[in-house]
């Protein structure tokens, strides 16, 4: 609401708007208390600005009302006809006394019917039908109980019986009124409050005032500031990718380069290259999403004949003995030329390191990846995952610990434990562990350490540890949000009041 | 990860003493298998898919005594000698299932094959099928009481008007034809194990049909039942190596139990016995001390390595510079070296010796082309356009909306309608988020720079991703004007003017649409949509869109030297 409580003091430094002035001088100027109505005419303001200003007033406590309830009584058109031509049991009695006819016909239902009840009531009547007066009814000329009430309030006399007069509304015949009427006067803290001539203090501040100068003579109007003011929402980062870029800092802290890939890859690089046995269940189109009507390519150079001796156990070109047993099965140049929706960030690392960085080096990558996946509250076809690889000389699993330790202090999510796991391409895998405070142990690093079937036929010969983030999990329980689609949401009103 | 249910009494019976369920949580959390649950007589236990054999009784129990040291090394597999019974395998089998192995294991003496053992080796079967196996595609198992069948047996692709058997299921003899009509198991397995009018047939000497070959046994001579001695393991499959890991695997059921193992010729048509290494040889692997030590980042005396190894069911002799490492048969998961390291530092704890921080420093930093792209983003927000993140994988209803039918990018196998396609342009996207928000107020103004997927034949993928930014701007009184003006107050943020061309693009009114060109590249995209197009979007008020070429641009404004 605009105006203060009622309990606010009155000694509130609140000052008045010009219409509340001019009301309050209004009512200063007279002595007594003010009817409202008059109020309009002597300060030349409309009824509605007066009534809003009155009651901003009174908030202030700077003005006391007077608040008086009056009934009036008028007789209804009905009211009038019974005045005229008698009540209705009046009527009835006259017809029944000079044995006139017709008379019941001519009367409403209702009207009979009361005028026979109260006929009956006041012994007029022998019981039953039809209607016949009573031998021992009261004289023609006495008066039936109804009519002298009727006639005082056409004559405007009072007091009036009450009782009579609702009875006399419940048949149609009288209306009451009820109405309020205000008066109004100053309250002690309206008589001695300062009121300054219009004009004196500044309200919104204008060009004109600021050129002229004018606003060095006079005073500010202090606004009222708890009053309620306009809704207004603006663009905002959107907050998944926001989130993503401070957990970017974490790495770039711990001197991370960034890489990129291509979101469609073949098989060669999404799988292939990380050692990934060209029927592994993984690569299925339960999994991996594949592309209609588009045909990859082999990558340039002899990368790809190393990659087939390692799946096929042989030793690499220019070697002499085997990586290791690999799969033993047929490299297939088929499979690997096949384009898909990328499964795994991985298939950056793989491409990150095909470039032959000089070690020592650390690179991340955090991206969409895509699977084949019924969306719902904690599955989307699309996912995000940070990627990190490290390679230097003497990496070892004590380091790879060492760096999610690293990173779940730097998120402030405390110790990790970690526990064995399962990556084709890494040997050893691990899984990193943090304790979530509501959602207890979560695994949120898995990792490993390159096997050498994925380095040596990329020329590496540094150890290298690597691990894939599930970030989106992550993203979800830092923003609170419970729906992974909620990650990707686009209403407006959400986006602008940042309610994710 | 694959996940079973194992009797944890049948477990324990192996171990010392009986164990608590915190212990199991506790012992299992540092091995590849997690405790799911423990419920009466029953362990509920998964493990990555290189340690099925923690997914069985014998293989859990032996990894447990190993950890804790009640028994330790190699576990002993006593061989009958001889060369054993055989399997003759018809050239008919090519290609079709070429690949058998087989090989016989005999309880310990005076004892039989027990309820339990059997429901064990089944159920071990089927997760051998579904994994190893490939949903036995490439190797699926046979059991039989080597009491009810006749060596030789022979393993042939025969017509199947002259194969009749009782299913293993059922109580009457039928017809091979008849089987793979109308029996389930013919329906999904059926492929694998005929070929036009023929079946794989897998007979004994007096001829009886032990199985079909990889779809159901025989109930004559292909059932195995509590009480029953001496059993024919036997796996046929399309790749050696699975046919052989997969028997391996199941080894472990019996070899727990102290069975004893008897080799099963195979004897190729052309005479000649396959001489291979018999599948329950232990699995001989050299550890190179630098893997170990590389791994562990420790070193590690020779003593401790024994110890380990022998911890984890592995026996070690030293060689130069390294370890022979002999493995049980089911540990199919080691390759190399490295596997083999693996297994000893995770025996050592990963906790054994304290986390490290790599020593180098290296240069962390966003790639340039990165904070290229990013830099738009305030501008954006600054000029009111709300950022939006949404799918690269979108619905074929919004393609069709957008009139870009022709140029996306469809997938072989989207999950539902709603994610068919890939994104080629942002427009896309930024109308279906419009249409998402038509009971919120106008003006909307949304912008988002992120991935399209576009056709191009040259790149390995034959596809290309691209970064763009595209913004649209709806409402009563917005026109062309307001994208042109917009993104060419973006480009002046990178110090470029483009050169406004007019140009057909989809979903556009004609005349009220132009291509931007920097240097003579396209760089952006500018139109006014369709009123028809509004319409089937249900938006209620005029858009106008912009979209820029990041991808495109970046060469063209890049400072020289950066990449």
């Amino acid at each position: 609401m605009p105006v203060p409580t009622d309990e606010s003091p009155a000694s509130n430094p609140i000052d008045l708007s010009p219409l509340e002035t001019a009301v309050l001088k209004v009512l200063r100027s007279r002595t007594g208390p003010v009817a409202e109505e008059e109020i309009p005419a002597a300060s030349r303001l409309s009824p509605d600005e007066v009534r809003g200003s009155l009651q901003r007033l009174r908030s202030k406590r700077l003005v006391v009302v007077e608040e008086i309830h009056e009934s009036t009584v008028r007789l209804t058109p009905r009211g009038e006809t019974a005045l005229s031509q008698g009540l209705p049991e009046r009527r009835l009695l006259d017809a029944l006394r000079s044995r006139r006819e017709g008379i019941e016909g001519a009367m409403l239902e209702e009207e009979r019917s009361a005028a026979i009840g109260i006929l009956r009531r006041h012994g007029y009547l022998e019981p039953g039908m039809p209607l016949r007066l009573r031998p021992d009814a009261p004289p023609g000329e006495g008066e039936l109980p109804l009519e002298a009430t009727l006639r005082r309030i056409a004559q405007g006399t009072v007091p009036l019986d009450e009782g009579s007069i609702h009875l006399l509304e419940r048949r149609g015949l009288v209306r009451i009124d009820h109405a309020t009427r205000r008066r109004w006067a100053p309250s002690e803290a309206g008589v001695s409050w300062p009121i300054e001539e219009a004009g004196a203090r500044i309200g919104p501040l204008t060009r004109e005032m600021l050129v002229s100068g004018a606003w060095k003579s006079g005073s500010f109007r202090p606004y009222d500031v708890r009053a309620e003011v306009p809704f207004v929402s603006g663009a905002r980062p959107h907050p998944y990718p926001a989130w993503i870029e401070e957990f970017e800092e974490i790495l770039i802290g711990l001197g991370f380069e960034q890489a990129e890939g291509p979101l469609v890859e073949t098989e060669f690089w999404n799988a292939d290259v990380l050692f990934m046995p060209q029927d592994h269940p993984a690569r299925s189109i339960h999994d991996v999403l594949y592309l209609t009507g588009v045909e990859g390519r082999l990558p340039e150079g002899r990368l790809f004949e190393r990659v087939a001796a390692a799946h096929e156990g042989r030793p690499l070109p220019g070697s002499s003995a085997p990586l290791s047993l690999g799969w033993t099965q047929r490299y297939d140049t088929a499979v690997a030329k096949r384009p898909v929706l990328r499964s795994q960030t991985t298939a950056v690392s793989g491409r990150y390191l095909a470039r032959a960085p000089e070690p020592p080096f650390r690179m991340y990558s955090i991206d969409r990846n895509f699977r084949f996946e019924a969306v719902d509250p904690s599955h989307h076809i699309e996912f995000g995952q940070c990627e990190g690889v490290l390679g230097q000389e003497g990496i070892s699993v004590r380091h790879l610990i060492g760096i999610f330790q690293a990173m779940a202090s730097a998120l402030g999510v405390g110790e990790v434990r970690v526990r064995p796991s399962y990556f084709p391409f890494t040997e050893p895998s691990i899984e990193g562990y943090v304790k979530h405070p509501r959602l207890g142990w979560m695994e949120v690093f898995p990792g490993g350490l390159f096997r050498p079937e994925v380095l040596r036929p990329l020329g590496i010969d540094v150890p290298v540890a690597a691990w894939g983030i599930g970030i989106t999990r992550l993203a979800m329980v830092a923003l609170g949000c419970n729906d992974i689609r909620e990650l990707f949401e686009d209403d407006l009103e959400v986006l602008r009041e940042g309610r994710i | 990860m694959p996940q079973t249910t194992l009797s944890l009494s049948r477990v324990q019976a192996m171990l010392p003493e009986p164990l608590s369920p915190e212990r199991w949580e506790q012992l299992l959390f540092a091995s590849k298998a997690e405790l799911v649950g423990i419920d009466g007589d029953t362990i509920q236990i998964s493990a990555t898919p290189d340690r099925l054999d923690l997914l069985s009784e014998g293989g859990l129990g032996l990894y447990v005594e190993g950890v804790l040291g009640s028994r330790t090394g190699l576990p002993r597999i006593h061989c009958r000698t001889g060369p054993g019974p055989a399997i003759e395998v018809a050239a008919t089998v090519h290609p079709l299932r070429p690949e058998i192995s087989g090989l016989i294991v005999h309880p310990p003496r005076g004892s039989r094959i027990d309820e339990g053992t059997l429901a064990e080796a089944i159920r071990f079967q089927e997760l051998i099928h579904a994994s190893v196996g490939r949903d036995r595609r490439k190797a699926s198992l046979g059991l039989y009481a080597v009491d009810r069948i006749r060596f030789p047996l022979r393993y042939a692709l025969e017509p199947m008007e002259s194969v009749s058997f009782t299913p293993l299921d059922r109580n009457r003899q039928t017809s091979a034809s008849e089987f793979f009509e109308e029996h389930p198991m013919a329906a999904r397995y059926g492929a694998l194990g005929r070929s036009g009018d023929e079946c794989l047939v897998l007979r004994d000497a007096a001829d009886s049909v032990a199985s079909l070959p990889p779809i159901l046994n025989g109930r004559e001579s292909g059932e195995v039942r509590p009480g029953d001695r001496a059993l024919l393991l036997e796996s046929t499959g399309t790749s050696q190596r699975a046919v052989r890991e997969s028997l391996q695997l199941l080894l472990v059921v019996f070899v727990a139990r102290g069975w004893s193992v008897e080799p099963v010729r195979i004897e190729p048509a052309s005479g000649a016995t396959e001489s291979r290494e018999p599948v329950f040889s232990p699995r001989e692997v050299t550890l190179r001390t630098s893997d170990l030590v590389g791994i562990a980042g420790d070193e590690l005396t020779a003593p401790e390595i024994r110890r380990l190894a022998r911890s984890c069911r592995m026996d070690a002799r030293p060689i130069a510079g390294g370890w022979k490492i002999s493995a049980p048969p089911w540990r199919i998961d080691l390759l190399g070296s490295v596997d083999v390291a693996e297994d000893l530092v995770l025996a050592r704890g990963l906790g054994a010796s304290p986390p490290l921080l790599p020593s180098s420093s290296t240069l962390g930093r966003r790639r340039p082309e990165t904070i290229f792209r990013r830099r738009f983003s305030p501008i954006l927000l600054g000029m009111g356009l709300s950022s939006l993140y949404t799918p690269v994988v979108v619905s074929e209803g919004a393609v069709a909306r957008s009139e870009r039918v022709a140029e996306t990018l469809r997938l072989v196998n989207p999950p539902s309608q709603e994610f068919a396609a890939l994104r080629s342009s942002l427009a896309i996207s930024l109308l279906e988020s419009l249409r998402h928000n038509v009971r919120h107020a106008y003006p909307q103004r949304i912008s988002e720079t992120g991935p399209v997927v576009i056709r191009s034949p040259k790149a390995e993928s034959a596809t290309e991703t691209r970064y763009h930014l595209g913004f649209a701007l709806a409402g009563d009184g917005i026109g062309f004007a307001d994208a042109a003006a917009l993104v060419d107050y973006l480009l002046r943020t990178v110090d470029v003017g483009g050169v406004r061309e007019p140009a057909e693009i989809p979903a556009t009114i004609p005349g009220r649409a132009a291509r931007v060109r920097l240097a003579g590249e396209p760089i952006a995209e500018i139109g006014e949509f369709h009123p028809r197009v509004l319409e089937g979007a249900g938006i209620p008020v005029p858009v106008v869109w912009g979209e820029l070429d990041l991808s495109a641009l970046w060469p063209l404004v890049r400072p020289s030297g950066t990449v």
